[in-house]
């Protein structure tokens, strides 16, 4: 503390002035000031170079084909593509807006309950989510209690599909694409997809004329059943795919 | 330094030896007028960096490197899905626009007078009806179209590594968007309106400890009212359209950075 106040309360006669000192050949260059750095700073400017060496070895090594013409051009190939595309488009919203008008329904009164309650389509799911309460564990050890609510059960089914939906890509590795060359994934796709519209027939079950115990139990056997076939199916197509790919390899080079 | 002017070139004389018509030699005399004031030449060279930056130089393509374009094509409609999305987030956003001009959340009175205020603009505004029906519909094909781009980006295996963090924000995109759907299904402020708002209120408060904080905070309460239909208006015009427009950009921005993930 006082050593900092004498520091301060003495003239600078060092030359450095007020602080800002113009550019001389003294400044050290970018390269030397982030060499001299220690701690956090110098394993991020260690990691940097070492990557871009890497970049660079790569570039080097690669036998990557490069056109010598120019790309797709952005004008006006691609720019009148997309107008076209869009124009399209946007004349089939105007189209759909004007065949299928919204209605408005009755304003809103707190005393009447509507007999159906039902959120946009898209909703559907997550509202069939909030109506799994028969699948709601009873614990003995509790005395036949319920750990939690159906509502908190309902609304925690909904964060753990989002929840697996976001941590797919850490789930699946490799660098296999097609549904084909990944059964498993694509029958979890199907499966999921199959048991959003189970649930949404779950959401909207007292529009529908089945009794409602069958459409629950439907909304996890069909995903179940959907999975499965693709599964089957994608893996006996798989066979075929790789003959394919192996008859074509062994036509290039053929055995010895 | 001194500021005195140095030789400078003799424009003029140029121009004279040209012999251009008058419109040639106004816009000259215009384009000599500015480039002394602001030196436009020197931004010619960001010009040229643009023409080259979109006019790319550009690596093969997997599928061309392969030659998979004659068995691929009839997959690309799939691949527009994203656009078709921004799209109708566009005409969703403009005809938003329109009608904010004309809506203001308010529950009081009977009718309700948002509600009240719907109906003017369905009955009395020119092109109001049509309006709300494009803003409705625009809202229900991006949503469509968001589903549909994520189980395309799905089956195509477009979400693998190095895209990762690029799918997680299409998580949230997509959570977004259905947020935008919701509380622009509230704001009618009819029955469905209500009990949907109802439906969330009870969600909110099933869950523990922070259920009973995020009621207060998303639905201005316990029951629906005013303070509901205020935050989902501001939530729906404010908030949203801030976020979401911004999630795209950088979600769009990555796709750039990353290149496509192609089929193979």
């Amino acid at each position: 503390m006082s050593d900092n106040d004498s520091q301060q309360s003495e003239p600078a006669t060092d030359g450095s002035g007020p602080g800002i000192v113009a550019p001389d050949d003294e400044v050290p260059s970018w390269r030397e000031r982030k060499e001299r750095t220690t701690g956090l700073s110098r394993l991020t400017y260690e990691y940097f170079e070492r990557a871009r060496r890497e970049d660079q070895d790569l570039r080097q090594e690669s036998s990557y084909v490069e056109r010598d013409v120019l790309g797709f051009p952005a004008w006006p190939h691609e720019t009148i593509r997309n107008l076209a595309i869009s124009s399209f488009f946007i004349g089939m919203l105007l189209f759909l807006a004007a065949t299928m008008p919204p209605t408005l329904e009755d304003a809103a009164n707190p005393a009447v309950t509507p007999e159906i309650i039902l959120p946009d389509w898209y909703l559907y799911w997550s509202f069939g989510l909030l109506k799994l309460g028969p699948i709601n564990p009873e614990l003995s050890i509790l005395g036949g209690d319920k750990i939690m609510s159906d509502e908190l059960y309902g609304v925690l089914a909904n964060a753990v599909v989002f929840g697996a939906i976001a941590i797919v890509p850490f789930l699946n590795k490799g660098s296999a694409r097609r549904p084909v060359e990944q059964p498993f994934w694509a029958a979890i796709g199907v499966g999921g997809v199959m048991f959003a519209f189970t649930t949404s027939v779950v959401a909207v079950q007292n529009l529908a004329p089945i009794d409602p115990n069958i459409t629950f139990d439907l909304a996890f056997l069909l995903p179940l059943v959907a999975a499965t076939i693709t599964y089957a199916v994608l893996k006996t197509m798989r066979e075929g795919y790789m003959y394919d790919l192996n008859r074509r390899y062994y036509r290039l080079r053929p055995p010895r | 330094m001194s500021l005195e002017r140095k030789d400078e070139y003799d424009h003029n004389a140029w121009l004279k030896e040209r012999d251009l018509s008058v419109v040639e030699k106004t816009y000259l005399m215009t384009l000599i007028w500015f480039d002394r004031r602001f030196r436009l030449v020197d931004y010619l060279e960001i010009l040229e960096n643009m023409y080259y930056k979109i006019n790319l130089q550009m690596p093969k393509s997997h599928t061309e490197q392969y030659n998979l374009d004659n068995k691929f094509w009839y997959w690309y409609p799939l691949y527009a899905l994203g656009s078709f999305s921004v799209i109708a987030y566009l005409v969703a956003a403009l005809t938003g626009a329109l009608l904010g001009f004309y809506y203001a959340p308010s529950t009081a009175g009977t009718p309700p007078e948002s509600y009240a205020l719907l109906t003017t603009i369905m009955a009395d505004q020119n092109f109001g009806f049509m309006l709300r029906s494009i803003h409705r519909w625009s809202a229900q094909v991006m949503t469509a179209a968001v589903f549909l781009h994520m189980l395309r980006v799905y089956f195509t295996g477009a979400y693998k590594e190095p895209r990762e963090v690029n799918w997680i924000i299409g998580v949230i995109l997509l959570a977004l968007t259905v947020g935008f759907g919701y509380t622009g299904y509230l704001l009618p402020w009819n029955q469905l309106a209500f009990w949907a708002g109802q439906i969330g209120v009870e969600m909110a408060l099933a869950v523990p400890l922070v259920g009973e904080w995020a009621a207060q905070m998303v639905f201005g309460g316990f029951s629906l009212g005013q303070p509901t239909l205020q935050r989902m208006y501001i939530l729906h015009v404010f908030v949203l359209p801030f976020v979401v427009t911004a999630l795209i950009a950088l979600h769009i921005g990555i796709v750039w950075m990353q290149g496509i993930a192609e089929p193979h």
